[in-house]
This record gives C-alpha cells, sequence and structure tokens, in this order.
C-alpha cells in the first residue's frame, strides 16, 4: 500500500487532492457523484457576510483547452451556509477550508470572527482577488499596506489555520510572502484564475459585461506552474498548487516542485470523480517506480 | 457518470443529428424536461460537457436530438453506432402536470426536444393535447419523420413557405388554437425570444406556462453557478441547471 497522505504545516490530509473554492459548490452537489471522505480536504465557494447576487449572464465561456468565468462571487452569506450546509459537514470528517472575500477589510474580519466559533472550520481561506470598495475597487492583493493589515486584523480574528490565496496579480511576490511570514498565516495556495478577456467577434462586443474575467483550465497550467515554483523558491510555508489540474501527471508536477498538496478546480465541473481518478493516478506512478509514500517525491524538481 | 453506446443514429436534414442510446439507469431514471451533459471528443478541448435534453426514454434506451452549431455538436455529429457516448446524467427539474388537460404543448426549433419527451408522458397517460411546432427554415421539416406515426393532435408552422405546412410562426398556429379551445396549462421550449414574446402577450396572461429555458453551463450540476436567469421576485437568479430548465414563465424577468 502506498502512503498518500501529506503533511501540510503541522495538519495531516489523508492525501494532497483539495477541492477549490468555487468548482464544488458547497459540498453536498458533488456528493452525488463521490465519496467526499476521498479527498484531502474541501474548499467550498467563497462566502461573504451578507448573500449576494454575483453577474449578469453570461457566466462562463470556453475558449481553448480553458474557460473565463464571470460568476462575480455569487454565494448565499455566511449564514445560510451554515444553517444548510454545515450540518452536512458533521457527518464527514474530511478537513474543511472556508473561502472568504469582503468588500472592505471590517468584513474579512467579521467573517472570520465568525468562523472561529465554529470548530468543524480547519481552515479559512482568503480571497484576495475581489475589488475592495473603500480603496477605489482595486484588490487587496494589490495595496501592499491594505494586504498587510487585512492579513494582520484576520489573524487576530481567526485562531486556527489560515490560508492565504493568491493569484499572479500581486504587488510584490516576495514583499507579500515576507507579510504572510511575519504576520503567521499558516499556508499559502496559488493560484487563483488569472485575469483574461473575451471578444464576441459577431456582435463586435466584449463577451462579459465586466469585460475582464477569470480564466482557469488546463490552458494556464504552465503559468500556475512557474507561480507556484517561484512561491516554494521564496518561503518554506506549505504551499497548496493549483491552476490548470486536470490528470493525475498535472498533478504531480505541481508535487514535484514542491507544492504539499494540490487543488482541482475546474476539472471538477468536466468530471465530478476528477479526485479520485487522480488519486488512483498517483498511487499507480507511485507503485510502479516502486516509491512507498508520496512525502518522498515532494519537491524533488527544484 | 456513465457510458451510453449508440446503437441508432440518423440524420435528420442538414444540421440535426438523432442519437438512440443503450444506458440502463438514465433510461429508467428520465423524466420529461431533464437533460444530460455530454463529453465531446476526448481530451480537454472542447473543455466542457454539453447539455442536451433527452427526446425520449424507454427501457434501456433513450435518445438525443441535437442541432450542430459549433465545436462540440461538430465533434458529436461524426459518432457512429457502436461508439460511446460520456455522459452524466439525468439533471435538473423535469414539467409538472395534474389530471386535467387538454394542454398546449409548444416547441420552436430544437425545443422541440423536452416537449416530445412530454406528449410521450401525456400519450401514455391518455391525457388531451395539442402539440404546436415550428420551424424558421423548410430543412427542418425533416425533423417531422420523428412524429410519424404518433397519433397525436400537431399543428406545424415553417416561417420559410412550403406548400405542406402553414406559414408563419408556431406562435401563429398556438393563438389559433387558444381561440379554438381551451387548455388548462401551456408548455413551452424554444429560443430565448420566443419565450419573451409569450411572456409579454396578453393571449396567454393568465394562463399557467411551464417553459423550459437553456443557458451557457460549465457542469450542469450544481457547481459552478454559470447557468444564471433573473428571478422576477426578489432578489437573485434561478440556477438553471438546479432550479430548472423548467420554471414557469411568470416567475422570471424579462
Ligand atoms: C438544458 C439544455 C438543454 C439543451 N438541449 C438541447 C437539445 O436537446 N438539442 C440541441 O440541439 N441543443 C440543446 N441545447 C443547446 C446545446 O447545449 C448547445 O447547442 C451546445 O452546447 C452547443 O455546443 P457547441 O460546442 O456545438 O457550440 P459552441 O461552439 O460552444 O457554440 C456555438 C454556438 O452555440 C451557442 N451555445 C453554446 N452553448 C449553448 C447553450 N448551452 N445554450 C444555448 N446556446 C449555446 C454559442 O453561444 C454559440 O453561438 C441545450 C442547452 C441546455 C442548456
Ligand atoms: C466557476 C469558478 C468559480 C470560482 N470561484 C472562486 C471563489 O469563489 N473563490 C476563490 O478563491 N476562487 C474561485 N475560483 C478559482 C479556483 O478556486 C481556482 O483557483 C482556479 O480556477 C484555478 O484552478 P483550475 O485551473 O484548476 O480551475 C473559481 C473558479 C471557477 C472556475
Ligand atoms: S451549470 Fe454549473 S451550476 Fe449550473
Amino acid at each position: 500500500m502506498v502512503d498518500l497522505s501529506v503533511r501540510v504545516g503541522d495538519l495531516r490530509l489523508k492525501n494532497p487532492v483539495v477541492l477549490a473554492s468555487g468548482t464544488c459548490g458547497y459540498g453536498r452537489e458533488l456528493a452525488k457523484f463521490i465519496n467526499l471522505k476521498m479527498v484531502g480536504a474541501i474548499t467550498v465557494k467563497g462566502l461573504s457576510m451578507e448573500p449576494w447576487q454575483g453577474n449578469p449572464p453570461p457566466r462562463i465561456h470556453e475558449v481553448y483547452a480553458g474557460i473565463l468565468n464571470s460568476i462575480g462571487l455569487e454565494n448565499k452569506g455566511l449564514e445560510s451556509f451554515l444553517r444548510e450546509d454545515l450540518p452536512f459537514f458533521e457527518t464527514i470528517e474530511t478537513p474543511l477550508f472556508v473561502n472568504i472575500w469582503g468588500k472592505n477589510v471590517k468584513e474579512y474580519v467579521l467573517l472570520a470572527r465568525n468562523l472561529d466559533a465554529v470548530e468543524r472550520v480547519t481552515a479559512i481561506e482568503l480571497n484576495l482577488s475581489c475589488p475592495n470598495v473603500e480603496k477605489g475597487g482595486v484588490s487587496f492583493a494589490l495595496q501592499e499596506k491594505v494586504f498587510e493589515e487585512l492579513v494582520g486584523r484576520v489573524r487576530h480574528s481567526f485562531t486556527r489555520k489560515i490560508i492565504v490565496k493568491l493569484g499572479p496579480q500581486i504587488f510584490d511576490l516576495e514583499k507579500a510572502i515576507q507579510i504572510l511570514e511575519r504576520e503567521g498565516i499558516d499556508f499559502v495556495s496559488a493560484t487563483n484564475s488569472f485575469p483574461g478577456l473575451a471578444v464576441n467577434v459577431d456582435e463586435q462586443r466584449f463577451v462579459f459585461s465586466r469585460k475582464v474575467a477569470g480564466f482557469s483550465g488546463p490552458a494556464i497550467k504552465p503559468l500556475a506552474l512557474k507561480l507556484v515554483y517561484d512561491i516554494v523558491s521564496v518561503t518554506r510555508l506549505p504551499v497548496i498548487g493549483m491552476g490548470g489540474i486536470v490528470c493525475w501527471r498535472d498533478a504531480l508536477e505541481f508535487l514535484l516542485i514542491g507544492a504539499r498538496a494540490i487543488g482541482l478546480g475546474t476539472v471538477n465541473l468536466i468530471y465530478p470523480d476528477a479526485a479520485q481518478r487522480i488519486l488512483k493516478g498517483i498511487e499507480e506512478y507511485l507503485d510502479q517506480k516502486g516509491i512507498s509514500s508520496l512525502e518522498a517525491i515532494i519537491g524533488k524538481v527544484r | 457518470m456513465s457510458e451510453a453506446r449508440i446503437v441508432e443514429k440518423r440524420k435528420l436534414g442538414e444540421d440535426y443529428i438523432y442519437f438512440v442510446l443503450r444506458e440502463p439507469v438514465i433510461a429508467s431514471l428520465a423524466s420529461p424536461g431533464q437533460f444530460v451533459m455530454v463529453k465531446a471528443g476526448e481530451g480537454w478541448d472542447p473543455l466542457l460537457r454539453r447539455p442536451l435534453g433527452i427526446l425520449w426514454a424507454e427501457d434501456e434506451h433513450f435518445a438525443l436530438l441535437f442541432k450542430v452549431v459549433g465545436r462540440g455538436t461538430g465533434i458529436l455529429r461524426n459518432l457512429d453506432c457502436g461508439n460511446w457516448l460520456d455522459v452524466i446524467g439525468p439533471l435538473g427539474n423535469s414539467f409538472s402536470w395534474n389530471d386535467n388537460g387538454p394542454f398546449l404543448l409548444i416547441a420552436g426549433g430544437r425545443g422541440l426536444v423536452p416537449i416530445y419527451f412530454l406528449a410521450h408522458a401525456l400519450f401514455k397517460r391518455s391525457l388531451p393535447f395539442v402539440f404546436c411546432v415550428g420551424f424558421k427554415v423548410k430543412e427542418e421539416l425533416d425533423l417531422l419523420q420523428l412524429l410519424e406515426g404518433k397519433n397525436w393532435n400537431v399543428a406545424v408552422a415553417c416561417e420559410e413557405k412550403d406548400e405542406k405546412v402553414f406559414c408563419g410562426t408556431v406562435l401563429d398556429v398556438a393563438r389559433m388554437q387558444l381561440r379554438q379551445n381551451s387548455f388548462s396549462k401551456i408548455y413551452v421550449c424554444g429560443p430565448h425570444d420566443l419565450l419573451h414574446s409569450m411572456a409579454v402577450d396578453a393571449e396567454f396572461a393568465g394562463l399557467p406556462i411551464e417553459a423550459s429555458f437553456e443557458a451557457l453551463m460549465g457542469c450542469g450540476y450544481g457547481l459552478c453557478l454559470s447557468c444564471v436567469l433573473r428571478k422576477k421576485s426578489g432578489e437573485g437568479y434561478f440556477h438553471i441547471c438546479k432550479e430548472g430548465p423548467v420554471i414557469a414563465l411568470e416567475e422570471v424577468s424579462w
């Protein structure tokens, strides 16, 4: 038997597969297709304090081997999540990560405080790509001062694990990582979707009402790998690597360059049982190579 | 998730393909209005599955009918008997009915698919209905082959002139039916414009109308929140793959 468990800081996951936020609903939707006990951890759709209705359609557009999405962070709000979905998670042991976002620092802090009271939540994951309404709509990841204030204040409001999710747009990667280390953030996840654009040629207009949308899927994998490689180069914080993973080979690329766990996003939309397929592939690979534990290959390609 | 084997393939007109698939689980669970998500080709490009309505389901088989419009349906068109189709389903909700007819069924173009399945179900239960079906171009009249031998009350319209059928839109024939008979409920599927026209047309006002909607879909089973349609009352959206595709027309904001 190959040991697929991984250490992510002082958290032990039974395997490295984490379901990424926004692509596994609030858990139950996927439970019709796979046994959620099988995955290392699950990250639910980004929550805000109040329900948020998101962007008008169209919200999705397929490009070559990828998608652009403009869901606009639609979610049911914290209270409905706790009432409607948390009981389901009480029935399974899988670590639960809750992705959160706010329109200002205060909202993140409020969410963190509320979730701190919910034992079942293993970690919160901060999505920083949304616009900060108090600072002219620029994302939290682009302003060093706000970034620092945000992670510091959330750290004081939440006593368990905090994951900060980074994307390609960050004011300065090395400086940002230093802030995360200094403030006592536990893990980094990367990458969020890439900003992308599509034009409707027939109607000579932008496809999305907000023009820019989030680009994900296999097409972004080399970009995501490079970003994860760079992050692993500058920090000892455990990294959950994601972006374009659709098969076990993709997953291994991230693990080999040093990610300690991997996130599955877009692939869940196409194969709801992707987590199982990928785990099986990793297991067979290790078995064939005569390697008894996944830990042995993490970071082997640097 | 299942592998469904193509056991019959027919080309109808230039653009439509009809498949009969063997997949006992989907066949036994499917009800009118539901759809499946189909993987077009292996590999990751095109990436997303394509939503296709279920045309009928019986014993161990179900059927699909699709119009070739782009990359995904272009790939599906080339499959043949004996090939396997990777499908997830049945998904979404279905039409609802009580035992009072008669019902008015309205189908525009490829909107024929869920309405056809509904007609099957109503006919089986000996519930009375009139099936109005309309096409934009003459060539689509080849789809009428699917209605041959059915003992249904069918009214056909085509916007392009053809000596055999009424020239006009499906709404023209539906309105004629409304004036001649009284119906307890209306069911419709077709292009967005058709649904919109019905929502604002005084002749249809006051009658309960169940419509089957389409949207671009990322997953088809409630994960991605991409398949939205604005609600009339309150704020927010219906998610067509979960709360639909069948939604009461009056609950939608235009
Ligand atoms: C619930 C549901 C049931 C459907 N049932 C049927 C059916 O039974 N038969 C059938 O022929 N078609 C049906 N459709 C539409 C079908 O899904 C699209 O035609 C198909 O996905 C197009 O794929 P493509 O790769 O060939 O086109 P693409 O290359 O992706 O696009 C070509 C064109 O089709 C449009 N299109 C793509 N996806 C959709 C969509 N989901 N809805 C509307 N337009 C779309 C695009 O905007 C573009 O203009 C259904 C759609 C939904 C949501
Ligand atoms: C439809 C959709 C919705 C998403 N919603 C969120 C979200 O709410 N919060 C978040 O941090 N990331 C969100 N993401 C980003 C994914 O979690 C992931 O970081 C990204 O898609 C890259 O991975 P992938 O290429 O495997 O999809 C979303 C992605 C998709 C495709
Ligand atoms: S298509 Fe993904 S939620 Fe409806």
